[in-house]
C-alpha cells in the first residue's frame, strides 16, 4: 500500500473545518512571508503552520520532518551561496578556502536569512494545506471558483482513476519484478517501456468502460458536485484571527529590526 | 408475471465474435435468477442487452411486454428500472468520494436536492456504509466497494437488479453479507439476476436458473430439476453442486432417504436415514415387521432433541422374547428459533429474552444488527450462514436468537417455517418483537413418561 500525501489530508481532523478558511490562512501566510522585511515574521509563521499542521491537524511529528527534509536542502544551498558572495559592509566571518579569499558579510548573512526563513514560512504554509485538505474537498472549492463544469469532472474522474492506475501500475511491476524484469539497467529501461504501453492500453480500456458504467446509470452529460456545508465555528474564527493579527503585529515592529 | 423477456436475441462483436445468439427466456418479477455457465458463456453481453446498453443485432428485448426502444428517452426509463452492477467495483465506482457515487445515479433521474440526499443515504444505510460516505473509493476493502457499487444501482430504485459475478474476489463473510443484502432487496419485491459459475452458489440460492453454453441457453428450470442431469451440466462444463453430490454419494450407500434435492445442510441432514437399532423387551403377541409406539423418551435415549416421540418397526423376534427393533425418532420438544427485529431495538428486551429463553445460540444477519450487537455487547455466536447454522442448532435441541431487521426478518422467517414444513420436524420459529409474541415462553411441558427397556 502507498501512502500519499492525500491520504494524511484525508485522516486529519482538520479536513472537516471550513475549506475557505484553511485557504485564506495559507494565502495570509504566503503573503505575509513574502513581505516580510525581517526573518522574524516568517518564521514565527512557519512556526504556527507547522503547530497546527502537527497538533490541530494530527500529522506525524516525522513525517512532517521528512517532508520538510527535501526543500530545507535545496533552501541551505542556495543561502549558502547568497551569504558568501553577495553584500557589502563589514565582515563577519572569513577564511580561505583552497587559496580562495571566503568571506560573509553583514548584509549578505542578512539577505540570506530573510531567504531562508520566507522559504521556510511558504513550505510550511503550502504543508498545511496539503496535508489538512485533500483533494476531494478541493472540488467544492474549484467549482465556487468558476472553472468550467467540464473541468472539474474532469478534474474529479482523473482523481479517481489515479488511484485505480497507480494500483495498476504496482501489480505490474511486481509481475515484472518477480520474473527479473529489473535485475539489470537495460532490462529496466525494457520493463519499464512496457509498463508504460500496458498502462496507456488499459487506461484507452478503462475509459470505454467508464463511459458503460456511467452511462448504465443514466448520465446525461453533467455530474453534479454535492458540497458539504463546513459552517466556521467560534474557536476557529477566534484563532485564526489572533493568528493574523499577531502576524501584523510582528510585521509592523520588526519593520526596520536587523539581526545582527 | 413476466417482467423481463427475450425472443431470438443475438448479438455479434464487432470484430466477428458471436456473443449470444438464439436467447429465448422469460424472467418472472419477483425471482431470484441465476445464469450459470462458463468464463465467456456469454453471460455479460447478455446481461448487457438486458439493459439496453447493447443493442442485438436480432430479435428484441421485452420488458412489461414492451419490447426495447433504442432512443435516449426510452433507454433512460430502462436503465433507470433495470440496474446492473458491473464485476469489477473498480470500472463502477468513478465519483472521488463514495457518497458522490452513489448520489450520481438519483442525481441524473432529475430529482430534487432533497430527494437525491434522501434516496443516497437511504441506500448507504442499507448497505451499512454510512460512516464511509465521505471517504475516497481507494481507501475501501473489496467488499465495501462491492457495497458500494450496489449502493449506487439501489440509490436509483430500480425492479431489476443484474449483478455480474456479485461474489468474485470477496472472502466469506464479505459474501455472506451481500447475499443476505440481495436476499433482503428480493424480499422487498426486487427481482434479482445474477452470473456466476459457482454452481453451489446457484443451486443454493436461485428461485430459477439458466444454464449458458457457448453463447446459447442450453437449459433452464428450477435449481433442483437443472442440477439434477448431470448430462446438461457435462456439456455446460458445469460439476455438480457440492451438496447434491454428497446426497447422491449417501444415497447410493442405502443411508439416506431416495428422491431429494437437499440444498442447504439443514436439508442435507434430514435426508439422512438413521439405522438406529436397539434391543427391547417386546409382548408375546408381536411379530416381526409390527409396529411398536415406544412412547416418549428422554434423557440419553433422546438424541436428536430433548424429548422424542418414539415409534419402532420389529426386525427380529429373539426366542427369549428379546427383539431387535429399528427405532424412529420424532421430536416432540426440540429447539427453536426467535427472531428478532432490529428495527424496533432494546437491550434490556433483548436480555431479557436471552434469559427466559433459555437462548444458548445467538446469531445476527444484515450490517446494521451486526454493528448493534458489537456496540452493545451482545456475544455473536455466528455471523454467517445464520440460518443454516440455526437450524441445525435447532435440530440438536438448542434455542437460537436471530437479530436482524427490515426484509431480512421475513426472509429468515419463510425459509425456517418452509424447513419445518417440509422436513415434518417441528420446531417452534417465531418472531420475537411482534403482534404475535412468542410461542415458547408459554408453551406447556409436557410430562415424559419413562420408558421400560
Amino acid at each position: 500500500m502507498t501512502n500519499i500525501l492525500d491520504d494524511y489530508a484525508l485522516m486529519s481532523p482538520l479536513r472537516r473545518r471550513n475549506n475557505w478558511l484553511k485557504l485564506a490562512i495559507v494565502l495570509f501566510g504566503l503573503l505575509a512571508g513574502v513581505s516580510a522585511t525581517s526573518p522574524i515574521p516568517p518564521i514565527f509563521i512557519a512556526f504556527c503552520m507547522s503547530f497546527a499542521t502537527v497538533a490541530l491537524g494530527r500529522a506525524p511529528l516525522k513525517l512532517y520532518f521528512k517532508l520538510l527534509l527535501a526543500p530545507m536542502g535545496f533552501a541551505i544551498t542556495g543561502v549558502l551561496i547568497i551569504a558568501f558572495f553577495s553584500g557589502s559592509g563589514p565582515e563577519l566571518l572569513s577564511f580561505e578556502f583552497l587559496g580562495y579569499p571566503l568571506s560573509v558579510r553583514i548584509d549578505g548573512f542578512e539577505l540570506a536569512l530573510l531567504v531562508f526563513a520566507r522559504s521556510i514560512s511558504g513550505m510550511c504554509c503550502l504543508y498545511f494545506l496539503a496535508l489538512t485538505t485533500p483533494m476531494i474537498e478541493l472540488f467544492a472549492v474549484l467549482k465556487a471558483s468558476r472553472l468550467p463544469e467540464s473541468f472539474i469532472e474532469l478534474s474529479m474522474l482523473i482523481y479517481r482513476y489515479i488511484f485505480v492506475f497507480l494500483d495498476m501500475a504496482l501489480s505490474i511491476r511486481y509481475a515484472q519484478t518477480v520474473r527479473l524484469g529489473y535485475s539489470s539497467f537495460s532490462r529496466s529501461l525494457r520493463s519499464l517501456g512496457m509498463l508504460g504501453s500496458t498502462l496507456f492500453v488499459r487506461s484507452w480500456e478503462q475509459g470505454d468502460k467508464l463511459f458503460l458504467a456511467m452511462n448504465s446509470r443514466c448520465y446525461d452529460g453533467k455530474m453534479t458536485l454535492f458540497e458539504v456545508k463546513r459552517p466556521v465555528g467560534a474557536p476557529e474564527l477566534l484563532l485564526t484571527s489572533a493568528y493574523f493579527l499577531l502576524t501584523l503585529a510582528l510585521l509592523y515592529l520588526t519593520k526596520n529590526a536587523s539581526i545582527v | 408475471m413476466i417482467i423481463l423477456e427475450t425472443r431470438g436475441l443475438k448479438y455479434t462483436y464487432p470484430d466477428g465474435t458471436v456473443a449470444v445468439q438464439d436467447i429465448n427466456i422469460e424472467i418472472k418479477k419477483g425471482k431470484k435468477v441465476a445464469f450459470v455457465g462458463q468464463n465467456g458463456s456469454g453471460k455479460s453481453t447478455l446481461f448487457l442487452l438486458l439493459n439496453g446498453t447493447l443493442k442485438p443485432n436480432q430479435g428484441e428485448v421485452l420488458f412489461h411486454g414492451f419490447p426495447f426502444k433504442y432512443d435516449s428517452k426510452s433507454l433512460r426509463d430502462i436503465r433507470k428500472s433495470v440496474g446492473i452492477v458491473f464485476q469489477n467495483s473498480d470500472d463502477q465506482i468513478f465519483a472521488p468520494t463514495v457518497y458522490q457515487d452513489v448520489a450520481f445515479g438519483p442525481a441524473n433521474l432529475g430529482y430534487s436536492k432533497e430527494r437525491v440526499d434522501t434516496c443516497a443515504q437511504q441506500a448507504l444505510e442499507y448497505v451499512g456504509l454510512s460512516r464511509l460516505k465521505d471517504k475516497p473509493p481507494h481507501h475501501l476493502s473489496g467488499g465495501q466497494k462491492k457495497r458500494v457499487a450496489i449502493a449506487g444501482i439501489m440509490a436509483m430504485e430500480p425492479e431489476v437488479i443484474i449483478l455480474d459475478e456479485p461474489l468474485s474476489n470477496l472472502d466469506p463473510v464479505g459474501a455472506d453479507e451481500i447475499m443476505d443484502l440481495l436476499n433482503e432487496f428480493n424480499q422487498f419485491g426486487s427481482t434479482i439476476i445474477i452470473s456466476t459459475h459457482d454452481v453451489d452458489l446457484a443451486y443454493r440460492w436461485s428461485d430459477y436458473v439458466f444454464l449458458l453454453s457457448n453463447s446459447k441457453v442450453i437449459g433452464q428450470g428450477t435449481p433442483a430439476d437443472v442440477f439434477k442431469d448431470p448430462e446438461l451440466l457435462k456439456k455446460t462444463g458445469l460439476r455438480q453442486p457440492t451438496t447434491l453430490e454428497i446426497y447422491h454419494e449417501i444415497e447410493r450407500r442405502g443411508l439416506a432417504y431416495g428422491g431429494n434435492s437437499p440444498k442447504t445442510i439443514p436439508e442435507l441432514v434430514n435426508t439422512l436415514k438413521p439405522l438406529d437399532l436397539m434391543w427391547v423387551d417386546v409382548p408375546p403377541r408381536v411379530r416381526e415387521g409390527d409396529n411398536l409406539n415406544l412412547g416418549v423418551m428422554y434423557g440419553q435415549y433422546a438424541t436428536q432433541s430433548p424429548y422424542e416421540a418414539i415409534n419402532a418397526t420389529v426386525l427380529h423376534i429373539h426366542p427369549d422374547g428379546r427383539a431387535i427393533v429399528e427405532l424412529k425418532r420424532k421430536g416432540i420438544k426440540a429447539g427453536g428459533v426467535l427472531i428478532y427485529d432490529t428495527d424496533s431495538y432494546s437491550l434490556p428486551e433483548i436480555k431479557q429474552i436471552l434469559k427466559e429463553g433459555e437462548i444458548v445460540f445467538v446469531g445476527a444477519m444484515g450490517k446494521k444488527s451486526k454493528i448493534l450487537a458489537e456496540r452493545d455487547g451482545v456475544r455473536l455466536d455466528v455471523s454467517s450462514g445464520v440460518i443454516d447454522k440455526s437450524i441445525l442448532m435447532a435440530l440438536c435441541g438448542k434455542r437460537c436468537l436471530i437479530l436482524t431487521a427490515g426484509g431480512m426478518v421475513d426472509h429468515a422467517f419463510n425459509r425456517i417455517k418452509e424447513y419445518v414444513e417440509t422436513s415434518g420436524i417441528e420446531f417452534t420459529v417465531g418472531v420475537a418483537n411482534r403482534e404475535e409474541g412468542c410461542q415458547w415462553l408459554e408453551e406447556t411441558e409436557d410430562i415424559p413418561e419413562t420408558l421400560k427397556i
